[in-house]
């Protein structure tokens, strides 16, 4: 019985142990992701005049309006330190509610101000709160950079022609690689990692000439061939071990129960390869999304979001809560891409086993 | 229903790999024809000839007089069982069967009977719904059994289908396809290296050796009257045991001399060998045709070495000029290993092959 009792306890400090790691492992991995969010939604105010940084946005803040020598003097509340700090000393209306928005994110009406200025005359101060402006960072970002949506959506085709190309063709070399035998196939297979061994800053300046001569410069399908070429190896290389794990005689027994290659390979290869697939889709994907350092010499005029986003954060000392914003729109597309594509590459791991 | 026919057909793989060599075979209609051999002699790629998984390099294939050498799997008429069973492992049991059918243009309705019809056949009804990877070998087997059968083929080709498959589930599955082919009567060809699987169940067996036909006969043709060393020893477990021996003419009599005995042969089989101009031969004799007797009319002596019960049989092996031979006996009297035993030959039972070519010298 105490045996028993003593063995439980050992039991369970091992799994206390374990879960404590595992949390400890995933708070490193997660913190930047949580911060990056959380900053996306702050407001000038929260970010620069709040210290230590608020560990969640707020949804409203407060505000005192006085009268003051030079015309009203507002201050607004700082959740941290529970005191207002004065913020600004102005007869200048339509200054106070531009300053507001700017600064705290949150929207104060003329009449609203109106309003205030109005029981002012009774009182000595107003205290009000105003509802933030949840997402107007995001609204901000693409408004202040103007060529930040035009190059959003570059950014969505280039991804979505490399995940094009490089599965097709990709797919098709793992394939070929998989089923038959030809000469030199070995080389060939080591090559297609081989291109990967060079810098892609230092293939983009070729690749520059290259598609200059094909007319292809500064314009997302030549980015796209370039990512391609990259992508491509890593897909034959997984496709390959796909299509070598599923039996031949699979395929076969499709040709003698009454298809031809074609649809052998369409009813039951395919279906049966799509979590790999759907794994390379994804480095396509992501090897394209984020990539800045071959756009920035690829393209001029028609930049990729990456690149707006980099140009911004590099250029944006004080605007960190924009920047946040530009960073999350960056990262959203692939979050979603990944939700999307989840239940395939699961299937790899569970499910279906070939 | 159907009959096949191979005419000269090879396959070649490389300069010096044959798959199958200039091979001529016909299948008759309703027949159960099993290939037989031991590994890399080639039935497997007999069999995706006929399948047309693989292209011949030379020669026919003909189902019913039409010539389908060029013609691709689909549309062969036939169905195959895979070793391996092949089951598509993203289709439930009844998609696997209902595969073939959907290409078909028919019914839903047509194609539904046809799946729960073959799935009962095999007593897989109650498993349609699920997909491979919840069912057994042996269910697996079955699926892959009702979906060459769904089809109605003309040929049916089987490739091990039983190998997988434990000793036991093995045995019953037998008498199972046998029964499906009484009932369906689809002209079957049947492989295996398993040459008790082979003589159970063919109506006539193709022993084959290197790509080669040595052989082609009902299983008693093969067993009886095995046309050489190779089938001999190949046929019958435990196999025919052999010895080389000299061929004296003493008078009118013919012995054969071997270092441990001398065997004088009866009017018929010295006949037989009377011509026969080399002084050395091989001769065989089968487990059961050396038999334990008594000390005043032996042939040879020897102690037994190891013994297998058998139930009602035992195995006994002993050596004989160093050389392995195994016998089988009753259980009359059951015998120790150490026991000195006296050993006779049935006349009868002798079989006597060249012996430089190994090949079968006179036909009784
Ligand atoms: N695809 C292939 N390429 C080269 N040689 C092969 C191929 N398939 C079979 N062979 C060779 O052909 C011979 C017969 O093989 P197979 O028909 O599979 O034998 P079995 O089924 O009787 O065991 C073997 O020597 C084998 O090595
Ligand atoms: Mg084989």
């Amino acid at each position: 019985m105490k045996k028993e009792l003593q063995r439980n306890l050992v039991r369970t400090a091992r799994t206390t142990t374990l879960y404590i790691l595992v949390a400890g492992v995933a708070m490193v991995i997660l913190f930047p992701i949580y911060f990056l969010v959380t900053m996306s939604l702050m407001s000038d105010f929260e970010m620069y005049n709040e210290w230590p940084l608020p560990m969640l946005p707020s949804f409203s803040m407060s505000f005192k309006l006085q009268n003051s020598q030079k015309g009203y003097l507002l201050s607004i509340y700082n959740k941290v330190d529970n005191t207002y700090l004065d913020m600004l000393d102005t007869n200048d209306t339509g200054y106070i509610i531009n300053f507001v928005k700017r600064k705290t994110n949150c929207t104060l009406t003329r009449e609203k101000l109106n309003e205030i200025i109005e029981e002012l005359k009774n009182n000595s101060k107003v205290e009000f709160k105003l509802r933030k402006n949840f997402l107007l960072n995001y609204t901000l970002f693409f408004r202040l950079k103007k060529d930040a949506w035009p190059a959003f959506l570059r950014s969505i085709y280039t991804a979505v022609v490399t995940i094009l190309i490089s599965l097709s063709i990709g797919g098709m070399g793992g394939y070929a690689f998989s089923r038959y035998f030809f000469k030199g196939k070995n080389f060939l297979k080591l090559g297609v990692l081989f291109v990967r061994m060079f810098p892609a800053v230092a293939t983009a300046i070729p690749a520059a000439i290259i598609l200059g001569n094909m007319g292809l410069y500064d314009k997302p399908i030549g980015l796209a061939f370039i990512y391609s070429i990259g992508s491509i190896g890593l897909t034959i290389w997984i496709t390959a071990s796909i299509f070598l794990s599923i039996p031949v005689e699979l395929e076969e027994a499709a040709q003698i129960f009454g298809t031809s290659k074609a649809g052998a390979f369409w009813h039951v290869t395919l279906p049966l390869a799509l979590p790999g697939l759907a794994a390379c889709a994804m480095y396509a994907f992501i090897g394209s999304w984020n990539e800045y350092a071959q756009a920035i010499i690829l393209t001029q005029f028609n930049p990729t979001f990456p690149v707006v986003v980099f140009e911004y954060v590099l250029g944006a000392t004080g605007m960190a809560h924009l920047a946040t914003a530009g960073g999350m729109t960056l990262a959203i597309p692939a979050v979603i891409f990944y939700l999307f594509i989840r239940r395939y590459i699961l299937r790899m791991w569970g499910g279906v086993r070939v | 229903m159907a009959d096949l026919k191979l005419e000269n057909l090879s396959k070649r793989f490389s300069r010096k790999v044959w798959g199958v060599k200039k091979m001529d075979l016909s299948v008759k209609d309703k027949e159960f024809l099993v290939l037989l051999g031991p590994s890399g002699c080639g039935k497997t790629t007999t069999l995706r000839l006929i399948a047309g998984l693989e292209e011949a390099t030379t020669g026919n294939i003909l189902i019913d007089g039409v010539d389908i050498t060029d013609t691709p799997p689909r549309k062969r008429d036939i169905s195959m069982v895979f070793q391996s069973y092949a089951v598509w492992p993203h289709m439930t049991v009844y998609d696997n069967i209902a595969f073939a059918l959907r290409f078909k243009h028919l019914s839903k309705a047509e194609i539904d009977s046809i799946v729960t019809e073959t799935a009962d056949m095999v007593k897989i009804d109650n498993l349609v719904k699920r997909y491979p990877d919840q069912l057994s070998g042996g269910q697996r087997q079955r699926v892959a059994l009702a979906r060459a059968l769904a089809v109605k083929p003309k040929i049916f080709l089987m490739d091990e289908p039983l190998s997988n498959l434990d000793a036991k589930l093995r045995v019953v599955m037998r008498t199972e396809l046998r029964a499906i082919h009484q009932q369906t009567k689809a002209t079957t060809v049947f492989v295996t290296h398993d040459q008790s699987e082979a003589m159970s169940m063919a109506d006539r067996i193709v022993i084959m050796k290197d790509g080669v036909i040595v052989q082609i006969g009902s299983p008693d043709d093969v067993y009886f009257k095995s046309t050489n060393v190779f089938v001999a020893g190949f046929i019958g477990m435990p196999p025919t045991n052999f010895f080389t021996v000299e061929i004296i003419h003493e008078g009118t009599d013919i012995v054969l001399k071997h270092p441990f005995f001398e065997l004088k042969l009866d009017n018929e089989r010295k006949s037989m060998l009377y011509d026969y101009s080399k002084r050395s031969l091989t001769f065989g004799i089968r487990p059961e045709d050396i038999t334990i007797t008594s000390e005043k009319n032996n042939l040879l002596k020897e102690r037994a070495l190891v013994v297998e019960p058998q139930g009602s049989l035992q195995i006994i092996a002993l050596k004989i000029d160093d050389k392995i031979v195994k016998l089988v006996s009753a259980r009359e009297h059951t015998v120790f290993p150490g026991d000195m035993l006296f050993l006779t030959f049935k006349q009868n039972k002798l079989h006597f092959f060249d012996i430089d070519t190994g090949e079968r010298i006179g036909d009784l």
